[in-house]
């Protein structure tokens, strides 16, 4: 066990309550995430990063309000040191590439193992 | 003519004298002709002259109309409108003049016909009469009707079966999949807490849920794939390639030669071609490998869809109604209700190729250019 272990604070946004809820207890079993902020929708997923600054958002690719595309992208202008996480039921290659070009660091799948999805954050906080 | 053949009188070391040009005149074709009307009026257009074809068609006997005037065969509102004269006028004047319209038959009945009338002149020029070729085209006609009735049913029906399409994915994609992550994310939470005799039990649960989790992605993406709107052609084919087809262990290669990305309707249809012929490669070809090749054509996409495959026997295929075996009308039916065309081709032991076209025309502006 790591002594004083540095936080990773985590933003979720999703439209889905379950996931969203889901998601906020495998982060927050780990010693060493926080869950500082969650939200429902684009708008609230952008106003949320920029008050926290958190060290990743994990965001949802199909959100109301403009999309996880645009969520990245303002999230990347208005805390420019956030990575973030795009978190979809999609695999598919032209919407992995737009939010990659959005700024999106990592793609997980939904369905990915818990174990994967903290590798995931961890592994980004830590780049 | 003899009323007795000729030939039956001949001596048989003589041979038969074959039919002359007199024997065989113009106008003893013209009297037996049955497809066409065929028939003469004077300057004023009463007739003089009728043929079989014009009795069969219009329903007079040659008695019976001789010295009428031909306005008896049009509607009485294109007599009232004084069409008959004016038909004559242009004919006169410009030599000929042709027309599609009801005409009426000597029972009432109407029929739509193809009508050319010619203006006959003299040797010093003089109008003396005219000639008129009548068609019945009241078969093509309905058949015409009906093909376009029959697209335009089957253009609503695609259209109406993509929109079901698309919302039974997003239903999939925003409730089953959302729902099924959830839990499978619980019972790792679950599994985790739990002492390990019964976390292996739900370890199980949770792999076969992750499972059907993969299962209902691919049956999102095989209803409407995801980023058809958003990326167009290329990536979403791209994307069923690598992500579907590659599944069922093939091998596979894609060459894009569009000049331009199709706008959204031909482009569904070319997904959706593309789909049934890889799915019947799937099933029947027993293929290792298939290449999909897309380019810009006439204003269209040309799709080749081939593999390498037991290939089929063309005439086999066609006697054996291979198209409807393997669903291949529907691909047909896409492709030509979007005003393309499509075929299929092969040779036994060689492998198999799909080819089609649709138009996809750019808008005014350009806006679909990549």
């Amino acid at each position: 066990m790591i002594q004083a272990p540095k936080r990773v604070s985590v933003l979720i946004g999703d439209d889905e309550p379950m996931i969203r809820e889901a998601l906020r207890e495998v982060l927050e079993a780990e010693p060493d995430i926080e869950v500082v902020a969650v939200a429902e929708d684009v708008d609230e997923t952008i106003l949320l990063a920029a008050q926290h600054a958190p060290t990743v958002a994990i965001i949802d690719v199909r959100m109301p309000n403009g999309g996880g595309a645009r969520a990245a992208r303002e999230i990347r202008s208005q805390s420019p040191g956030t990575r973030i996480m795009a978190f979809s039921a999609y695999g598919d290659n032209g919407i992995v590439d737009e939010m990659v070009r959005a700024g999106v660091s990592e793609y997980l799948l939904k369905g990915t193992s818990n174990a994967a999805i903290v590798a995931a954050v961890r592994r980004i906080a830590a780049a | 003519m003899t009323a007795t053949p000729p030939r039956r009188q001949c001596d048989r070391n003589t041979p038969p004298k074959p039919p002359s040009s007199e024997d065989i005149t113009l106008g003893l074709f013209v009297q037996n002709v049955l497809d066409y009307a065929i028939f003469l009026m004077d300057a004023q257009g009463r007739i003089i002259s009728w043929n079989a074809g014009a009795e069969r068609i219009k329903g007079y006997s040659t008695e019976e109309i001789i010295g009428k005037h031909f306005s008896i065969f049009y509607p009485p509102e294109e007599v009232a409108a004084g069409k008959p004269d004016w038909e004559l006028e242009v004919a006169a004047a410009e030599g000929r003049m042709e027309d599609e319209g009801w005409r009426v038959r000597k029972d009432g009945t109407w029929f739509w016909a193809n009508v050319v009338i010619t203006a006959l002149y003299d040797d010093q020029g003089r109008l003396v009469g005219f000639g008129k070729v009548t068609r019945d085209m009241s078969e093509r006609r309905a058949a015409e009707k009906a093909l376009t009735q029959r697209r335009r049913l089957l253009a609503h029906l695609v259209q109406a079966q993509e929109m079901e399409r698309r919302r039974i994915a997003w239903d999939v994609h925003d409730d089953s999949i959302q729902a099924m992550t959830t839990v499978a994310m619980r019972l790792q939470l679950l599994a985790a807490k739990l002492p390990e005799e019964s976390a292996e039990s739900v370890r199980q649960l949770n792999e076969a849920v992750t499972a059907s989790i993969g299962r209902l992605r691919d049956l999102v993406f095989r209803l409407r794939p995801p980023g058809i709107d958003s990326s167009g052609l290329v990536e979403s084919l791209s994307s069923y390639l690598e992500q579907v087809v590659s599944q069922w262990g093939l091998t596979y290669a894609l060459h894009d030669e569009l000049k331009y990305e199709p706008p959204p309707e031909p482009t569904i249809t070319v997904f959706r071609i593309c789909q049934e012929a890889l799915t019947n490669i799937r099933k029947h070809a027993h293929a290792s490998s298939v290449t999909v090749s897309l380019a810009t054509v006439d204003q269209g996409v040309l799709v080749r869809v081939s593999d390498d495959g037991i290939g089929i026997d063309e005439q086999a295929f066609d006697q054996l109604s291979g198209l409807e075996h393997f669903g291949m009308n529907e691909m047909r039916e896409r492709a030509e209700t979007a005003g393309g065309w499509w075929k299929i081709r092969g040779q036994p032991g060689i492998g198999t190729t799909v080819e089609f076209w649709v138009p996809a025309p750019l808008s005014p502006d350009g806006s679909q250019m990549s």
